[in-house]
This record gives structure tokens, C-alpha cells and sequence, in this order.
């Protein structure tokens, strides 16, 4: 039977997963950025973004920044505040905030995209 | 209550890979996951082989994997694990022996390399010993209670990643004398702990503090050891 997942493993998880995304994300950041310096050339680039796939992955990026930061909190948290004893009940926190800010955030965004209606 | 146990048995003599057998124990109101193993020991396959000794949680013999968690054989009630089969796995991350017994030979050397003694140079105040407060002593009372068990390490992934990663267990020991008010051995262990196999291995997954059959918070103190790593060295 494989070991038990518990909020401590998810945490860990989850953190290094969003974490690499983010990198992904911050990699193509700079490409998107980096067309500035033609403005035909970025309208291109704002064209192809501009598919409701973007939309979807912005929604992605959003949760990834959230919980990635939230988590880094608490594991802040475990390392200088002697935060141990709670660390579980401060995981289902990160994740109730994360939750909440996520679904407010990709409000607007789906809204942009059209699925909510202007 | 009949209960099913589905217990690891591996045989290196026999070539075969190890695999989970069922039996099915006849078992009283409060018996343990160590009393079953008993059970079947003497009443059904004489060849099962496990570790236990003191049969109340202070030798830190049978710790295993029961219901995919590391706890203490004899601590663990069956009754307190619901009806299904119950899974008896030797502890991960270690090279099985037979059956539900592993080689901690890893163990013991991680716990070696944070010299977990008393080291002080200088000859005891009084002619019988070194005086604490109780306030000094405060600080020894949580990490003294591991008996070894290997539950915590054995629980770790970055320890399955790293098997030269010092592991909770080794972090609580070191703890326990960095933080002893007469101890000055962090010149001696401080390049074992402030090192990519020591201390900073550690990613606050809590699986050992989880399991700890005696409640020690090791993730609390490892980051104490990180914070005073970092002030020595800044």
C-alpha cells in the first residue's frame, strides 16, 4: 500500500508543482516582452494570446501565483514562527483563501473571454 | 471479532519478490496489530519474522507500515483501523531483510554522523555533574522521549530520495544536544548539519512529525537547528 498522503505531502506537492509552472510562465513572460520592440510584431504575438486557451491558462497562472504564495506563508510560518503544531489546519486556511481568491479572480478573465458575458 | 490481516512476506532465500498474504485472526476487544502478528506466528505460519521486544511502546522495536502509515506495532489497536483488510508492511525506504523486518544499518550511521553524545572539553563544575535548571531542562524533554523507532525517517521522501540525507530521526538526536545548555559540540557537528544531506534536505512535508508515536514536533526542531545554523554563520 503506498504511503499515506497527508496535508503535509500535498502542500509539498502542489507548492513544487506551482512553483515550476511558474518558472515556465515567467520564461515565456519575458519572450511575450521581449517582442515589444516591433509594434507589428506584437500585435502578433497579442493575437495568437488572444485565444481562449490563454484565457483559460491565465485562470492557471492566477491559482499557481495564489497558492504558491499563500503556502509560502506557511511554510514561513513552519520555519520561523514555530508554526508546527497548526501546520495542518494552516494548509486547509491556504487552501480555503486560495479557493476563494481564485474564484473571484477568474471572474473577469472569463468575463474578458466571453464565457461569462460582458 | 475475526479480523484480516494482509501482512508483507518477503523470503531472499527463495528468489521470489515479496508479496501480501492474507490471514484471517480470531482476535479479543483491545488487541493490538502486534498481538495479531503473534497470533498468526504461533498459531499459523511459524516462518513470519518481525521485530518487537518490549510490547509497550518504549523499545521502539515493531515500528511498520500499517494501513500505509508508520506507527508502532504494539501501540496501534485493530480494532481502531475499521474492517477492511488491515496492510502490515515492513517501513519504507529501507532494504528489506525478511518479511516485516529491514536492514537500519542507514539509520544508525545518519544518527552516528550528528555525534549524538555530550561533548564538552571542560571537566563538570561540581565533582557529580553538570547542574540544568528547570528551565534549561525544559528544552531536552520533548526530543528525549524518541526511542528510536525509525518511524520518522522512515516516513520521509526527501529520506527515500537521499538515504545519506541525516533523516528526522538524526536531526531530533542532534537537536537534542545543539539545544543542551552543556553541550559544545557545534563546532564538531556543524558541517553535518549545515550541509545539502543535513539540515537543508528538510521540506517541511511533516510526515515525521505526523507519525511520531511519541508526538515529538522533529519539524519544529529542525528549524530551530536551521535558525541557529543561520545565526552562527551571519
Amino acid at each position: 500500500m503506498r504511503y499515506k498522503w497527508k496535508s503535509g505531502q500535498w502542500a509539498f506537492v502542489l507548492h513544487r508543482v506551482s512553483g515550476v509552472a511558474l518558472s515556465f510562465y515567467l520564461i515565456m513572460h519575458i519572450y511575450v516582452v521581449s517582442s515589444l520592440y516591433d509594434p507589428q510584431n506584437f500585435d502578433t504575438v497579442m493575437a495568437f494570446l488572444n485565444q481562449p486557451l490563454f484565457k483559460i491558462l491565465e485562470i492557471g497562472l492566477l491559482a499557481a501565483v495564489v497558492f504558491h504564495g499563500l503556502n509560502g506563508i506557511r511554510v514561513m510560518m513552519i520555519d520561523f514562527a514555530n508554526a508546527t503544531r497548526v501546520h495542518a489546519q494552516i494548509f486547509w486556511v491556504v487552501l480555503a483563501v486560495s479557493a476563494v481568491l481564485i474564484a473571484v479572480g477568474a471572474v473577469p478573465f472569463l468575463m474578458h473571454a466571453g464565457v461569462l458575458g460582458h | 471479532m475475526q479480523y484480516t490481516l494482509r501482512v508483507y512476506r518477503y523470503d531472499p532465500e527463495s528468489g521470489q519478490p515479496g508479496r501480501l498474504v492474507d490471514y484471517t485472526v480470531e482476535l479479543e476487544k483491545g488487541a493490538t496489530v502486534l498481538d495479531a502478528l503473534g497470533e498468526i506466528k504461533a498459531h499459523q505460519d511459524g516462518s513470519l519474522v518481525y521485530r518487537r521486544s518490549c510490547r509497550s511502546g518504549i523499545c521502539g522495536s515493531c515500528a511498520m507500515k500499517i494501513n500505509g502509515f508508520n506507527r508502532l506495532a504494539c501501540e496501534t489497536q485493530v480494532e481502531s483501523l475499521g474492517r477492511k483488510p488491515i496492510h502490515v508492511e515492513p517501513l519504507p525506504g529501507f532494504k528489506p531483510i525478511k518479511d516485516l523486518v529491514v536492514d537500519l544499518e542507514p539509520f544508525w550511521n545518519n544518527l552516528h554522523r550528528t555525534l549524538p553524545w555530550l561533548i564538552n572539553p571542560n571537566p563538570p563544575p561540581t565533582d557529580k555533574e553538570r547542574p540544568q535548571s528547570p528551565e534549561e531542562f525544559a528544552w531536552l524533554e520533548m526530543p528525549m522521549t524518541c526511542i528510536l523507532c525509525a518511524s520518522c525517517t522512515s516516513s520521509c521522501p526527501s529520506f527515500w530520495a537521499d538515504r545519506t540525507y541525516l533523516g528526522p530521526a538524526a536531526l531530533n538526536k542532534a537537536f537534542r544536544y545543539e539545544f543542551d545548555t552543556r553541550d559544545q559540540g557545534f563546532g564538531q557537528r556543524r558541517d553535518t548539519l549545515d550541509n545539502r544531506h543535513g539540515l537543508w534536505r528538510c521540506h517541511t512535508i511533516m510526515n515525521c512529525n505526523d507519525c511520531c508515536p511519541k508526538h515529538i514536533r522533529i519539524t519544529e526542531e529542525i528549524s530551530w537547528l536551521k535558525r541557529k545554523v543561520v545565526e552562527e554563520k551571519y
